[in-house]
């Protein structure tokens, strides 16, 4: 029933794609986080339009399953390339762009609505008494923000920061819908040719958790070296 | 696109949708509970299991953990001696149960520790049994504190639902894809809109009735620090 000898093999093939999946989700745990900081931003300093967009924006994006934002990235993003080349008078292909392009753009948009809660949280356990004291030093605001604000704030966003790169992860695993191939559409291929399909999956099962474990372990160690008080 | 033929016809996958849901709630539930009490009460052995099965939950995809359900029941019932056994609907529950309970185990094991220390030893020094203790004094206490993130928990499932389509359950997103394929892919864009529009409307649901809730069980809380759940995406 279970063949254990197929189990090697196929760590081996799902290996190969490992790299290539921590890549794609550091690139898109980073712009997600920028933008996310962005909607803090403008969460935070109440400017008015703007902030109106950011929540309809949010609302949106937690109420929408991931597969079917990155089916509707996949396929309304190519027309609009083409749109907004068009109105600068360029003619391009939108269907040429590669998909791994799209999941990652489909993932920014779904993750940094997340990635906006993240920080709020974080930045709503800074004291504010530390910012008064600050400015009556007569520091500037981007000397209180750099010197005192951060520090403290990327600590206490540690933990959740290391949970949402493991979200990012898995959300990953979505692209297969669309031919991007992450650690489970690897697992996916390679049974598809030996028909060993429990094996390559309970293989990539423990790829995943042995990853989160790691992530989990090295955010542990970072929080703690980076903790001073 | 015709929408006012599509949305009855999408409709009609609703009820099996919801079945493999409730399923996955009550299930998921029942195994949360039972998760979370080895947890807190530190059995050997089974409190380590526990504590993989919740990391399972917890770090797999959901698209995988469906998949070993599907691929994985068959072995399973083999063993008892069934052969040819495939069915994607109940391999959806089974999936779906096991991240539902393993998820919402890391929504109740903070609950039960945030309720005030005191109040744990005052039951404990009254005599109360470990049911007793859950049942009257920091159970009513944990489930105010739990609520938001139990609802939080259901509207990852009702997302999570979309996916039980890769295994080859018959639900709505299965059932949008035949229509669009039947259209000849004309118009993939609009269905899904109507899908996003669709799921919204079901968390818009789902989170009313969490919010009821809430205000009810405010009764019961003392003056109790909110558990922290961070708000990450689950997939």
């Amino acid at each position: 029933m279970f063949n254990f000898g197929i189990l090697l093999p196929d760590l081996l093939s799902i290996l190969t794609v490992v790299p290539r999946t921590i890549a794609m989700a550091v690139t898109i745990f980073v712009f997600a986080t920028i933008l996310g900081s962005v909607f803090t931003l403008i969460e935070h300093r109440r400017i008015p339009v703007l902030r109106e967009l950011v929540i309809a924006y949010k609302v949106f994006f937690k109420g929408v399953p991931m597969v079917i934002a990155i089916f509707l990235a996949y396929f309304g993003l190519p027309p609009a390339f083409e749109f907004i080349a068009s109105l600068v008078g360029l003619e391009i292909n939108g269907y040429a762009t590669p998909s791994w392009v799209l999941l990652i753009i489909a993932l920014v948009g779904c993750l940094a609505a997340f990635q906006a809660e993240v920080i709020k949280g974080a930045l709503n356990s800074f004291d504010t008494g530390q910012a008064d004291a600050a400015h009556s030093l007569g520091y500037t605001n981007i000397q209180m923000s750099r010197r005192i604000l951060l520090p403290q704030i990327v600590v206490a966003a540690i933990p959740d920061l290391a949970t949402s790169l493991m979200v990012t992860m898995k959300a990953l695993s979505l692209g297969f819908a669309i031919s991007v191939v992450d650690i489970f559409a690897q697992a996916q291929l390679t049974a598809a040719l030996n028909y060993y399909y429990l094996e390559a999956f309970v293989v990539a099962v423990v790829v995943y958790m042995t990853i989160s474990y790691t992530i989990t372990r090295g955010a542990d160690m970072l929080e703690r070296s980076l903790r001073v008080w | 696109m015709n929408v006012s033929t599509m949305i009855p016809e999408l409709l009609e996958a609703l009820p099996l949708t919801l079945a493999i849901m409730f399923v996955a709630l009550a299930a998921g539930f029942c195994l949360a509970l039972l998760t979370t009490t080895f947890r807190v009460r530190r059995v050997l052995l089974i409190s380590t299991l526990a504590d993989l099965y919740v990391s399972y939950a917890r770090s797999v995809p959901v698209v995988l953990q469906l998949f070993i359900a599907f691929y994985g029941l068959p072995v399973l019932v083999g063993a008892f001696g069934i052969e040819d056994f495939l069915s994607a609907n109940l391999a959806a529950m089974v999936g779906l149960s096991l991240y539902h309970g393993g998820y919402l185990s890391e929504v109740m094991r903070p609950a039960y520790l945030a309720v005030d220390r005191g109040q744990h030893d005052a039951a404990d020094s009254l005599g109360y049994t470990f049911q007793q203790k859950i049942a009257r004094v920091v159970g009513p206490q944990a489930v105010h504190i739990a609520l938001p993130g139990y609802g939080n928990s259901i509207i990852y499932l009702i997302h999570n639902v979309a996916l039980i389509m890769y295994i080859g359950a018959a639900d709505v997103m299965a059932t949008a894809h035949l229509i669009m394929a039947r259209d000849f892919n004309q118009y993939q864009f609009e269905t899904y809109l109507l899908l996003a529009v669709f799921y919204s409307l079901l968390c818009l649901i789902a989170w009313m009735i969490i919010r009821f809730f809430e205000n009810r069980a405010s009764i019961y809380t003392l003056s109790n620090k909110p558990a922290k759940f961070s708000l990450t995406a689950s997939v």
